[in-house]
């Protein structure tokens, strides 16, 4: 018939290069969609976690009665504010058992114990977001390698030929172009999410550092109140 | 909270992701087969017969182009004898002017002034309308050549573009004609219509029977034919190929059997 160009069509014919080039993109372009899905979700659930522990926080129970309370779940789902807290707490309680402690020892260790937790959080919070920013630079330019090579191909087979026309340079051209827009289609998702992500997690990180100065604040007041 | 769990966090991502992609190719896939249908289309295939007959094609076309000419050049040369005749008319008149100028001295060396008076006073005008209409008439002949000449420089033109086409044509039947092995049993009466599809390089790409002659020998025949000459001479220029050679039918018909 009237050469189908279809998609399917021009992949398959494309040289081995060019093929290699499209394959480490769609992979590319995969992976970075897991890793959007997977952080949305993460993320989601790190903020709706956060929102329900402050509400817990300040609705005014004893913070005993609170610590014990996620003591009693499951110690891997703590995360977010909630495992600043436990371990902010935990260390506060183990320090006020011992008779001879002394304030000011007590106050550094708890602090060091819920900074320890924040920076562990803020690792979580971080996973996979320097693969989305390779993807996001690195694959426009795999995809131009792509289009660059499968050109010259093309080009190279057109000196070959003595009638020279555009349908014979055009096929080529055509399927090397699909790995460019390959790459963008890869980059440009991962770039708009790796600039949302980090923008999230930065926040989460702020309200973390917030809650961590208040929490002090409140176990400070208990130590020297007695 | 019970999202920690490593691995079973990346399930539905996963799968949202391999859908995602799907969708997306099958979209752009749907999208471009579409248009690129939209931008090949094509319109009415030219028939060609591929008829077995003796007459050689190019003898019958350079006979009815001689025809052509010779009949354009008869009504040439009647057209140029028309103005040719009036000339004469003309001179005639301009001959018959002088001769009265001539009788005119005469008379009136011979001093017959009352007979010049009268002819002074009746032919000059007569002579000269003559003259005018003579003028008048010429140059409308001439204007009419002029634009019978324009006519047919284009028609010309119009016809060298046309046998263009012809020549590739004929050219493409007689490499048929000459691969074309009619099997034994072809019978007067059977033809057989198939479509040719070539690239800009005049290369065959697919051959189908459109209407088969309920022969299958004849049909396969028919396809071999087109099939073996591979590749046909077709005009280099794109709008010229895309027009006539993109598609082409083909007519098979046995007609110099005798069966």
């Amino acid at each position: 018939m009237t050469e189908p160009l279809s998609i399917l069509d021009l992949v398959l014919n494309a040289s081995i290069v060019v093929q290699i080039v499209m394959v480490i993109l769609l992979l590319a372009s995969l992976m970075s969609w897991v890793m959007i899905f997977q952080r949305g979700f993460n993320l989601a659930a790190a903020k709706r976690a956060a929102v329900n522990f402050e509400d817990e926080f300040w609705s005014g129970k004893d913070l005993r009665n609170i610590y014990l309370e996620m003591k009693d779940d499951d110690q891997s789902a703590h995360f977010g504010l909630s495992s600043i807290f436990t371990s902010g707490f935990k260390e506060f309680s183990r320090a006020r058992k011992q008779k001879d402690s002394d304030p000011d020892a007590v106050m550094q260790n708890v602090q060091r114990a819920m900074r320890v937790a924040m920076s562990r959080e803020e690792e979580r919070l971080e996973t996979h977001l320097a693969f989305l920013a390779t993807v996001g630079s690195t694959s426009p330019y795999i995809g131009l390698f792509g289009t660059v090579w499968g050109i010259m191909n093309s080009f190279r087979g057109l000196a070959t030929v003595n009638q020279a026309s555009l349908s014979i340079v055009a096929p080529g051209i055509s399927e090397a172009l699909i790995a460019t827009a390959m790459g963008l289609f890869a980059a440009i998702p991962a770039v708009i999410a790796y600039n949302r992500f980090s923008a999230q997690a930065e926040l989460q990180v702020n309200r973390c550092d917030a809650f961590i100065d208040e929490f002090s604040g409140i176990l400070h007041r208990a130590i020297y109140g007695h | 909270m019970n999202v920690v769990n490593a691995t079973s966090s990346y399930v539905l991502p996963f799968f949202l992701a391999v859908f995602l992609h799907l969708v997306v190719g099958f979209g752009v896939n749907i999208q471009w087969s579409s248009s690129s249908t939209k931008l090949f289309q094509q319109d009415r295939p030219i028939y060609l017969n591929a008829t077995l007959v003796n007459e050689n094609p190019y003898a019958a076309k350079k006979r009815r182009e001689a025809n052509e000419r010779q009949q354009k050049r008869l009504a040439r040369q009647k057209r140029e004898q028309q103005i040719r005749r009036l000339r004469d008319k003309e001179t005639a008149a301009e001959a018959e002017k002088e001769r009265l100028a001539r009788l005119r001295d005469q008379l009136e060396q011979q001093k017959l002034r009352e007979v010049m008076q009268k002819m002074q006073a009746e032919s000059p005008p007569v002579v000269k309308q003559n003259q005018k209409d003579l003028e008048t008439e010429r140059q409308l002949m001439e204007q009419g050549l002029v634009e019978a000449i324009r006519g047919e420089q284009e028609f010309r033109i119009a016809v060298t573009d046309d046998e263009r086409a012809l020549a590739y044509v004929g050219q493409i039947q007689r490499q048929i004609i000459q691969n074309w092995s009619r099997p034994p049993s072809a019978r007067n009466g059977m033809q057989a219509l198939l479509k040719v599809y070539l690239v800009p390089t005049g290369e065959v790409v697919e051959v189908v029977v459109i209407e088969s002659s309920s022969n299958e020998a004849f049909d396969r025949s028919a396809i071999l034919a087109v099939r073996k000459s591979e590749r046909f001479v077709v005009p280099e220029e794109p709008r010229e190929f895309e027009k006539n050679f993109r598609e082409f039918s083909v007519l098979f018909k046995p007609e110099d059997l005798r069966l």
